[in-house]
């Protein structure tokens, strides 16, 4: 028992040396010609393309510096991550997976203030810069910034003798997907008409997006209409239901690719998932790409995204390279080695669009990826972020899986998050 | 007498096919592309056998390394276990001792407590003595359970004092007593304790997960895990692997379950 | 008969007649702490130190990046206002007085079963050993699909035997537990049943040829030898199993993950939630501290109705 105050202390000693060591390093007149070695928390390697390119071009562009991927399952690595800060790990740039995590480190103080460094980049050009904002202070700029699409089988659309979703209304949506559900693929499996996956922000987040509507507030009214479409949709058997596709843990892959559904809402990580399975050879599926339905006919596509960004640690022991690692990623040069593997990178220009290749050449997939659209965020981030996604999380499951009505789940939703969050 | 024996053997029979069911969805979803194997319904039969499943495993990820990496945690690990474990039952079980009583209770208490509890500050100790990213910091943390201890404890129980006063009586000294008549006889209760502790750290991920970062020292579990991405998983892999990781386990299972015969404790008796 | 009096029941009076003994001499404490010294001292560094430590969390407000500092019954009160904490207190006990006997009486059952002389002993064992190995995702999976409610076999057979409303299983709030709970007895048993198999070795097969001369008939054999000889194997079994038991996790993250809604959310689960994934280690450690007071409370009435049995 006497040995852990003693530890804490050692360990906060410790810190303290190392963060020492970070700001005169920092300030100092350090050679910027000297080998390093760089420390940088990514996941998955082998099935994460993008972090091996970026090194790979980054290692090219500077040649004294080394990077040593410190890799992490991407299953667990919000949890090992805090676990490793936990210790006082010194991994020079970190990888956050989404928002919500960043700011979980964020406000615990084991980011470094990147806001002066953010001020000098062309931050006109990064998108999803904003969620990054706490308070006025950056520490973390994103590299990647996916938002959600529809993807469809125009093998399917074909067969039925329909037109591609062009700018649909959800109620245009919903018909389509009750025609198109007919018949069974060559394997004998039926075919739906849209295939919505279980997590809640294919129902919630797109409501958000599209009537203003905010997530963190307590008052989810706005849910309403989108889960009656959802739920009119596996009723009908238009869509697989949410019962089945939770406890089979249905890969939504499975259902684009095999062509069981003709239609999925689903985020542009995915294009570069289509074209491995097509060029692997497993899916031959004619896909294209249209904007996510809307309320109304006309007005500009809302849809909502989340970015995916770089961090430097607290205790990093080459805030320097650290940096310049950051600007490489999150710039133009970083965004063409993004896009040439079909991720989509937060930098925008043309250079990168062109870079974009995996994209299908039809005037309807590009009018998707570049037109001006509203990206709205996911799930905003504040302190209660994480527990009230836990809440609608719940509720959602609850409401799909027909244990509760839309209004009552709505209601409960509500009153959870106010009793015992806000 | 024979028609009872068939019986029983139907009875048998029938009741291993309900308990492999997954196991072969298993081999079915092993020999399947990624994308065929959740669907609905359920394909028992892939439609397209994937051998080349086996193969390309070995490659995609270095699983002979990590299958090494495991085989050495678990045999460290389920050596010491025993070892130290039947150690310390035998002075919980057959000596007199101040505070014996209330340690064991403290044995006793800690298995109550989750993991989770104290995972952290378990974790701030292994970064002090700096062996976070190190296979000994999995081995000491999972050499010295209270599990083995309490489980040798009671099998202890069962073999009578007076064997013990006996052989007291001819001079023998306890390490000898423990020796020559504990092991030999505790035998099945070693062979559980061993094979038990050999397929909890064979199958055990969140341990390994938290302290190995290096991917030379990753277990199979991890290695598996790694197929699983930010948005997806390669879910034919993770079977064919999982099917190949089970396989030494069912080994070391027939082997180790040899020794529940009938017969071996009161041979040892009698001798 | 087997003396199998747990040595425990010592520590009952005080301090026995020790004083005077310890004085004659130190040697028989120097042998027996030699004994358990090599496990205790790793026992103690990596398991008991960090255990009491995290466990005397739940009354400060702490996180690795900051000093401790005490608050009292905060966290307490935080966990008593959680409707969560109460709903998964009510799922883990559930959990608990389902999976504990059901397990028990089938692994026990097996491992009678499997006891004995028979072709291909090794290859049945094996068989019922290795739900307990099958990969968990394969597990969920097959069993989610047993109990799938429209097209699942169970929910067929229901109806074939004239239940004309099957339940919803995993995919109902009311269900899921049960659906999980025989999940789990399934995974479970061939763990139980090797304890029980080494326990069944210690009983010498001479008290069965004497019963068998008595005249004993299998239930009356099983009734006097069997379960009195089992004994401090059963002890051992139901203590584990009770423990799995209330910490479960695994199983319902991979099945369920706590759903339909909260309908199978148990304590461990809240637990790693609170503290690895949100960083509040004291309210995380209040609830272990009641997860660790009602398993130990359910320990200590084991061990005294074991000790009443005995006297």
């Amino acid at each position: 028992m006497k040995r852990y105050p003693s530890a804490l202390a050692a360990i906060a000693a410790a810190s303290a040396i190392v963060l020492a060591g970070c700001s005169s390093s920092g300030s100092g007149p350090a050679d910027p010609s000297a080998p390093v070695t760089l420390t940088v928390s990514a996941w998955n390697l082998d099935k994460t393309p993008e972090f091996n390119a970026l090194f790979d071009a980054f290692e090219a562009a500077h040649p004294n510096v080394t990077i040593q991927p410190v890799e992490i399952l991407a299953d667990d690595y919000p949890e090992k991550v805090a676990t490793m800060l936990a210790g006082g790990d010194t991994t020079d740039v970190l990888t956050m997976k989404n928002v919500t995590d960043y700011a979980r480190y964020a406000n615990r103080g084991q980011l470094l203030d990147l806001t002066d460094f953010v001020a000098e980049l062309p931050t006109d050009k990064i998108a999803g810069l904003e969620p990054f904002d706490i308070g006025g202070k950056y520490a973390a700029v994103p590299y990647r910034q996916d938002f959600w699409v529809l993807y469809y089988n125009k093998a399917l659309f074909d067969a039925a003798g329909l037109p591609y979703p062009d700018h649909i209304t959800w109620a245009e949506y919903s018909e389509l997907a009750k025609k198109l559900t007919s018949g069974t693929t060559a394997d004998g499996q039926k075919v739906y008409g849209t295939y919505h996956h279980i997590w809640r922000s294919v129902v919630q987040a797109v409501a958000a997006a599209q009537t203003g509507g905010d997530q963190l507030s307590g008052d989810y009214g706005f849910f309403a209409d989108q889960y009656a479409l959802a739920l009119d949709l596996q009723n009908s058997g238009a869509a697989l239901d949410f019962g089945t596709a939770n406890t089979q843990k249905i890969n939504y892959r499975s259902m684009f690719e095999t062509g069981q559904t003709a239609m999925m809402p689903m985020g542009t990580w995915y294009i570069a998932g289509i074209k491995a399975a097509i060029e692997g050879g497993t899916s031959s599926v004619e896909w294209g790409m249209a904007p996510m339905p809307q309320i109304n006919a006309g007005g500009e596509t809302a849809t909502f995204g989340s970015p995916t960004a770089f961090a430097v640690n607290e205790n990093a022991e080459h805030v320097d390279a650290a940096k310049e690692f950051i600007r490489f990623a999150t710039g133009g040069e970083g965004a063409e080695v993004l896009a040439g593997i079909g991720v989509v990178p937060a930098y925008g220009s043309d250079a990168v669009t062109a870079a974009f290749t995996a994209l299908p050449t039809d005037e309807l997939s590009k009018a998707t990826f570049t037109e001006d659209k509203e990206v709205v965020l996911e799930m905003p981030v504040s302190e209660v972020t994480s527990d009230i996604d836990t809440i609608l999380e719940e509720e959602h499951e609850l409401i799909m899986a027909g244990q509760k009505s839309i209004a009552d789940g709505i209601r409960d939703a509500g009153d959870r998050v106010k009793n015992e969050v806000l | 007498m024979g028609v009872r024996k068939v019986a029983l053997s139907v009875l048998l029979v029938a009741l291993c096919l309900l308990v492999l069911v997954p196991f072969v969805w298993m081999i079915s979803s092993s020999l399947k592309h990624d994308n065929q194997v959740f669907t609905v319904p359920t394909q028992w039969v892939p439609r397209e056998f994937v051998w080349s499943n086996y193969a390309d495993i070995w490659t995609q990820i270095p699983m002979l390394a990590y299958l090494r990496n495991s085989a050495f945690l678990a045999v460290t690990i389920s050596f010491l276990q025993v070892l130290t474990g039947s150690f310390a039952a035998y002075g919980f079980s057959k000596l007199r001792f101040p505070g014996r009583d209330w340690l064991f209770l403290a044995y006793l208490a800690t298995i109550a407590v989750p993991w989770q509890a104290y995972m952290i500050p378990q974790y701030l100790i292994m970064e002090q003595v700096g062996l976070v990213d190190t296979h000994l910091s999995i081995i000491l943390l999972q050499a010295f359970g209270a599990f083995g201890v309490f489980l040798m404890r009671q099998y202890y129980q069962s073999i009578p004092d007076e064997l013990i006063e006996a052989a007291r009586i001819d001079g023998l000294s306890e390490y000898r007593i423990w020796w020559r008549i504990m092991v030999p006889l505790s035998r099945p209760a070693i062979a559980s304790l061993g094979l038990l502790t050999f397929v909890s750290t064979w199958n055990d991920y969140m341990g390994p997960f938290i302290y190995l970062t290096s991917n030379e020292l990753w277990t199979v579990q991890l290695g598996l895990r790694s197929f699983v991405g930010q948005y997806d998983a390669a879910y034919a892999m993770i079977m064919t692997g999982s099917v190949i990781s089970v396989l030494p386990v069912v080994l070391v299972f027939l082997l180790g379950q040899r020794q529940f015969i009938q017969g071996i404790a009161t041979s040892g008796l009698k001798g | 008969m087997v003396s199998t009096a747990p040595a425990l029941r010592k520590r009952r009076p005080p301090e026995p007649p020790a004083p005077t003994r310890r004085r004659r001499s130190l040697r028989p404490a120097l042998v027996g702490w030699s004994f358990i010294l090599p496990n205790f001292l790793g026992f103690a560094l990596l398991t008991l130190v960090p255990m009491v430590f995290g466990l005397a969390l739940s009354f400060m407000e702490w996180s690795p990046w900051g000093d401790p500092e005490w608050v009292g019954f905060e966290n307490f009160e935080r966990m008593l206002r959680n409707s969560t904490f109460w709903i998964a207190l009510w799922n883990t006990t559930y959990y608990a007085a389902g999976h504990i006997p059901l397990t028990m009486a089938v692994s026990l059952g097996l491992a009678l079963l499997l006891n004995r002389t028979l072709a291909g002993l090794g290859f049945f064992r094996t068989a019922f050993f290795l739900p307990y190995v099958t990969s968990l995702v394969a597990v969920a999976v097959v069993w989610n699909m047993l109990f799938n409610p429209a097209s699942g076999p169970v929910n067929q057979f229901l109806q074939f035997v004239g239940v004309s409303d099957p339940p919803g299983w995993t995919s109902s709030t009311a269900w899921a537990m049960p659906a999980v709970i025989v999940a789990s007895v399934w995974r479970d048993m061939g763990y139980y049943m090797v304890l029980f198999l080494a326990g069944l070795q210690t009983i010498p097969t001479e008290l069965y040829e004497a019963a068998r001369v008595d005249g004993a008939n299998a239930w009356q054999r099983f009734r006097n030898v069997t379960l009195p000889g089992l004994r401090p194997t059963t002890f051992f079994v139901l203590i584990m199993c009770t423990v799995a038991s209330f910490k479960v996790f695994d199983l319902i993250v991979v099945m369920t993950d706590g759903g339909p809604g909260r309908a199978t959310k148990v304590l461990s689960q809240l637990i790693y939630e609170e503290g690895i994934r949100e960083g509040r280690f004291g309210l995380a450690s209040a609830i272990s501290l009641v997860l660790f007071l009602l398993v130990a409370g359910f320990t200590v009435v084991q061990f005294l109705l074991q000790r009443r049995r005995e006297d």
